[in-house]
């Protein structure tokens, strides 16, 4: 309930009455949308509803609320608590992360100058995408990312949008910083540009990531990754999000270091890796030892497949009637 | 006898009082001073917190209020949890209503409060730039106001207090 107010007060009073109408499990929303004079759209366990004013969910849009510019602009005015100005750096990014770590995705008019995108005004599109903190999701994945040691694989996470691949990476983080019986605890590093990982408020993370962990919120991927080597000493860095020429050069410097990595990126399978031209490098040079693809069948964060450097297939979720089961499997050899 | 020393009692009184309300105006002078003094120590704290820390409001006023103290200080703390309430009002009407619920002993005049709560009119909106000029703005009046406070003040304090006995004085004669 407590996690239901704290997102409802982000919106205009009109549709934060509307809200406090829906009963559905909030734990299960993943994204509202609010467009000028569009109807307010809400996914929810992976399919997509119309509100209506009385708070009730449909798919046909029957008396779905229309949002109106005003309650946009309202909107907006609560989500950055009243200080836009503080937003100003990752509005240029198209985003702002509010307490809780739930991310809004805003989209308007961009105002230019010579260095860039400056700022967004008449900003008429807003999507909340709400955080998920879902503990053990990574228990599946982590025995094919442990070395014979003590040690970690470099490990790519591989997933299209809205599949968890924050969600798993986050658990991932908490579990190899706390470590297990099995496991000693790693110190982990964690470049977290979009302040979605750790969701970090004034400083100190919303989201548990575990007690060996050191966060950089907000920062470039690139310049943060060497920024932690030299001064916290980390063995693991963690990071989302990785496409950029600079976030590759980091990574080599990071794995040059001795330090071990796990990132994620968007994308299908290594296939898609391969078509473009910066990540291609990364599987043909077979810079990590571990992928994992993510896909959405019947839940969010489902694994798919686990891959080795060379290719190998370690894991492979097996579909049957009843929707998902994993099951581990023989080396097969991918491609 | 008993009426003389009663007659002597009573001037005394109305001297003692009446130069006590003098030094008294010239008091609440000085304590007006301060008090402005004060609220601009505070908005340049404020102004870092959001120039320079690019703290949202709320974080803004909470650390500038705790740091400060005293009354003002709770005005800025007050507003700071309001905002963090996130009832659907706007800052320009939180802001005001706090304001105006400020105890009497503060010393501000009516001038000051209407330029406190202009500041508030636009605090929040816009890009970092607008922040900083409009609180560069409302510093420019406020350093006005102690330019004109202080340079009255040692007039104004000696004028208060010797109308203060002067009047006493006079009162005693003309009942006398």
């Amino acid at each position: 309930m407590e996690r239901k107010d704290e997102l409802i007060n982000i919106f205009s009073r009109s549709i934060r009455e509307i809200l406090n109408r829906v009963t559905i499990d909030f734990d299960e929303v993943q994204e509202i949308r609010l467009r000028v004079g569009a109807p307010l759209l809400m996914v929810y366990r992976n399919e997509e509803y119309y509100v209506t004013s009385r708070g009730s969910l449909n798919k046909e849009g029957k008396d779905a609320y229309v949002v109106s510019k005003n309650e946009l602009k309202e909107t907006m005015e609560y989500m950055s608590n009243y200080s836009l100005y503080a937003f100003e750096e990752e509005m240029k990014q198209g985003f702002i992360t509010i307490q809780g770590g739930h991310r809004i995705g805003i989209a308007g008019k961009t105002i230019l100058d010579e260095s860039g995108i400056k700022t967004m005004k008449y900003i008429s599109f807003i999507n909340v995408r709400l955080s998920h903190q879902v503990r053990g999701c990574a228990s599946e994945v982590l025995p094919y990312l442990y070395e014979q040691g003590r040690e970690i694989y470099h490990t790519l996470i591989i997933s299209p949008p809205r599949c968890g691949k924050t969600t798993l990476l986050r658990d991932l983080i908490r579990q190899v910083s706390n470590g297990s019986e099995e496991h000693a605890g790693l110190t982990v590093g964690v470049v977290d540009e979009r302040s979605e990982i750790g969701a970090c408020y004034q400083g100190i993370p919303q989201n548990e990531l575990g007690i060996r962990t050191d966060i950089l919120d907000c920062c470039p991927k690139a310049r943060g990754m060497m920024m932690l080597i030299r001064t916290m000493s980390p063995r693991v860095i963690a990071v989302d999000e990785i496409g950029s020429r600079e976030d590759l050069e980091a990574m080599e410097y990071v794995m040059n270091c001795g330090c071990k990595l796990i990132a994620t990126v968007h994308g299908n399978s290594i296939d898609d890796l391969k078509q473009k031209p910066i990540l291609r490098k990364l599987v043909e040079e077979r810079i990590f030892e571990r992928y994992v693809v993510l896909n959405n069948l019947g839940r969010i964060g489902n694994i798919d497949q686990i891959y080795d450097s060379r290719g190998t297939q370690l894991y492979k979720a097996q579909v049957h009637q009843m929707g998902i089961r994993w099951d581990r499997q023989e080396c097969m050899a991918y491609g | 006898m008993d009426n003389t020393w009663l007659r002597i009692i009573g001037a005394l009184l109305v001297i003692i009082s009446c130069s006590g309300l003098g030094f008294f105006m010239a008091a609440q002078w000085n304590e007006h001073l301060r008090t402005v003094e004060k609220l601009r120590k505070m908005i340049f704290l404020l102004k870092g917190e959001i120039v320079y820390a690019n703290s949202p409001l709320t974080e803004a006023f909470e650390r500038t209020g705790r740091k400060a103290g005293g009354e003002i200080g709770v005005l800025f703390e007050n507003v700071s949890e309001r905002l963090s309430g996130q009832q659907g009002e706007t800052f320009y009407t939180i802001w005001q209503e706090e304001i105006d619920k400020l105890p009497k002993e503060v010393c501000l005049s009516k001038e000051d409060k209407q330029n406190l709560k202009g500041l508030g009119e636009h605090l929040g909106y816009l890009d970092m730039d607008m922040q900083e000029r409009n609180i560069l703005l409302y510093l420019e009046q406020l350093d006005l106001t102690i330019g004109y406070l202080r340079k009255h003040k040692q007039e104004k304090s000696r004028l208060y207090t010797s109308l203060g006995i002067m009047g006493g004085l006079f009162l005693t004669i003309v009942m006398y």
